[in-house]
């Protein structure tokens, strides 16, 4: 009863910020000669809104098939369609997007309850040592998403990208149920992470919110298995917070990873 | 437990209603005058108007109506300042924006007709600290800046990479001038130490001619480009000038009434040092290639009219401490000078070991 309360209040009294953050493709098929349209969206429980485009926020965005397209001058800033781009075969691409560093502040039983509904131990304890004398959340964040096309070569999903935090699976995600997954961190392992699954089944409004399907924390060597059945679209994230490099910025750097399909 | 996490983000999802929110401004930059369409979500624009509910003014009717109220506050919030002036923006139409959920404000901007430098600042919905505007600025029909503003950045700045009108450079860099000699201590202590010692209207105008004719060669000879010096060397040697004038100033006052008086070839020489410092910072200030002659010689002009300000600040109090009294003319030149020599000894520390 005790852990229902605590989780209604967080969820309840949670920030009214979005928190996840993903591409969104028009289709999941790469096919040769189609035009993909590339979005992003932004928000909570796999229910989203678009999110504009910006040159100033990007730090690398790709599209990974035959070879590295670079997409980031493709774009208009504040335009919903962040790219259209052809794929030339049909073994399947993955786009990839990283931002820079966007700083907020919360007050601190806010940014408190922020850090326990994402499932952010260490920062949580980190603060909790100080009890009263917490200061307020400041912290910078930043994206580190995927999408992948799905074709035909499972290794374009299966390899590390090189983004700051990365969702890496074993298998291509749209063919098992049980789905194994390296996070990386700065590319090493990541153990103790939060990765939750989200199903969007073909039927349900864009502004359905949908609760996590499938949960658990990453092992000593950063793996962890989801299970992962059902069609539809499917998001998967992490966030890892760690302090940031630069204080005068801000106390806190979280980076939010996800990795998009269709299944 | 994940049927139960699933049901609560379901009833927590409304508070999620407008997480998103965003605010676009284009402007367009042309010969014939600048415009813009600014767009901005229902959900912020009800904000403002209290029993209003946002998706009503979705509908046309209802947005056309609240436009104009809505775009003067907006308006207010949105500064557009096109080569130092601030543009006038009047409101000409508006229409609803499905695909933003928002209304789009179509408005004209009063003011230079295509400028070359253009700042933006907006704070179009200061309740959200975590709002966003997405500026973009078209020269004619060429995507000239994208940028974003939100409550940390709320100011952009841009070329529109149009040729700047003569009077803009001329404003601009006569102030840059000005504002060079105002900011900078050294240059002061240097022009008041050579004043320190009195003289007649003649032999003031003297000094203060040399030290102008050497500055303006050396800053128009690094200026453009046909003499490099560099900083490192020039920064401890304008220090230098600065020691020089107070110890010349004191050995004038030790042999009294019948020294020669070489300030106004002192002015001169140090003049060609302290124009290499002037250039550099003048083109720290960025050039326009379009304007180069004109912005030196409006930099000068403004060096100048900084320097005749401190001159007649200063030369007419010291006249007047010297004909009242002229012990007190010696005691008021022989603490300046030693003040002029251990400024300029502590910045010649200062720039060359970096204390």
């Amino acid at each position: 009863m005790y852990r229902f309360c605590l989780l209604a209040l967080l969820v309840i009294s949670a920030p009214a910020s979005a928190h996840e953050y993903w591409l969104s493709t028009n289709t999941w098929r790469c096919v040769p000669g189609d035009s993909v349209v590339v979005r992003a969206m932004v928000g909570t429980g796999f229910r989203g809104e678009l999110k504009p485009y910006t040159p100033k926020r990007v730090v690398r965005f790709t599209f990974e098939g035959t070879r590295s397209l670079d997409l980031l001058p493709v774009g208009v800033n504040g335009e919903s369609v962040w790219a259209r781009v052809t794929p030339a075969d049909a073994l399947g691409a993955v786009v990839c997007y990283e931002s820079n560093g966007t700083f907020i502040e919360l007050p601190p039983a806010e940014f408190d309850r922020y850090l326990a509904l994402e499932g952010l131990a260490a920062p949580l304890a980190a603060r909790a040592r100080l009890g009263a004398s917490a200061p307020p959340g400041r912290e910078l964040y930043r994206r580190s998403c995927k999408a992948w096309i799905r074709g035909s070569d499972a290794a374009r999903i299966t390899r590390a990208y090189g983004l700051p935090l990365e969702l890496v699976p074993d298998v291509d995600p749209c063919s098992s149920t049980r789905v194994g997954m390296r996070v990386l961190y700065e590319g090493k392992p990541l153990a103790g992470a939060l990765v939750r699954a989200w199903r969007r089944p073909a039927s349900a409004a864009e502004s359905d919110s949908i609760g996590p399907s499938s949960s658990a924390r990453t092992d000593a060597s950063g793996r962890v298995t989801l299970s992962l059945s059902g069609e539809g679209r499917w998001l998967v994230s992490t966030v890892h917070m760690v302090r940031s490099p630069d204080p005068k910025l801000a106390d806190w750097q979280s980076t939010w990873a996800s990795l998009t399909f269709r299944r | 437990m994940k049927r139960l996490l699933v049901l609560l983000l379901l009833v927590a999802s409304p508070a999620w209603a407008h997480d998103a929110p965003y605010s676009f401004l284009n402007l367009r930059f042309a010969p014939g005058g600048t415009t813009g369409i600014l767009t901005a979500h229902v959900a912020d624009l009800a904000h403002e108007l209290p029993s209003v509910a946002p998706e009503s003014l979705l509908a046309p009717s209802r947005a056309s109506a609240l436009a104009p109220r809505l775009f003067a506050l907006l308006a207010s919030r949105l500064a557009i300042v096109g080569d130092g002036d601030t543009l006038r923006l009047s409101f000409v139409s508006a229409a609803p924006d499905s695909e933003r959920n928002g209304i789009a404000f179509t408005f004209a901007a009063a003011g230079p007709p295509l400028p070359s430098e253009v700042s933006i600042e907006a704070r179009l919905f200061p309740y959200d600290p975590q709002h966003e505007t997405y500026v973009n600025a078209y020269v004619v029909d060429s995507l000239r800046n994208q940028d974003l503003v939100d409550a940390r950045h709320p100011r952009v700045a841009f070329t529109t990479g149009a040729a700047p009108s003569f009077w803009t450079v001329v404003r601009r860099f006569v102030a840059a001038g000005v504002h060079h000699i105002f900011i900078g201590p050294d240059h002061i202590l240097f022009v008041i130490g050579l004043l320190l010692l009195g003289g007649s209207l003649g032999r003031l105008l003297k000094i203060v001619t040399g030290f102008t004719v050497a500055h303006s060669i050396t800053l128009a000879l690094a200026t453009l480009g046909l003499v490099t010096a560099p900083a490192r060397v020039i920064e401890p040697l304008i220090a230098l000038s600065i020691v020089f004038i107070g110890i010349d100033n004191l050995r004038a006052l030790r042999r009294g009434a019948g020294a020669p008086d070489r300030r106004a070839w002192l002015a001169f020489l140090f003049g060609f040092v302290h124009g290499f410092g002037f250039a550099s910072v003048l083109r720290e200030f960025g050039l326009p290639s379009q304007a180069l002659g004109v912005a030196l010689f409006a930099f000068n002009v403004g060096v100048e009219i900084g320097q005749a300000t401190i001159v007649l600040a200063t030369a007419p109090l010291i006249a007047w401490v010297r004909s009242a009294s002229s012990s007190a003319g010696r005691r008021v030149a022989f603490a300046g000078s030693l003040v002029v020599g251990v400024a300029g000894l502590f910045w010649f520390a200062q720039r060359t070991f970096g204390l």
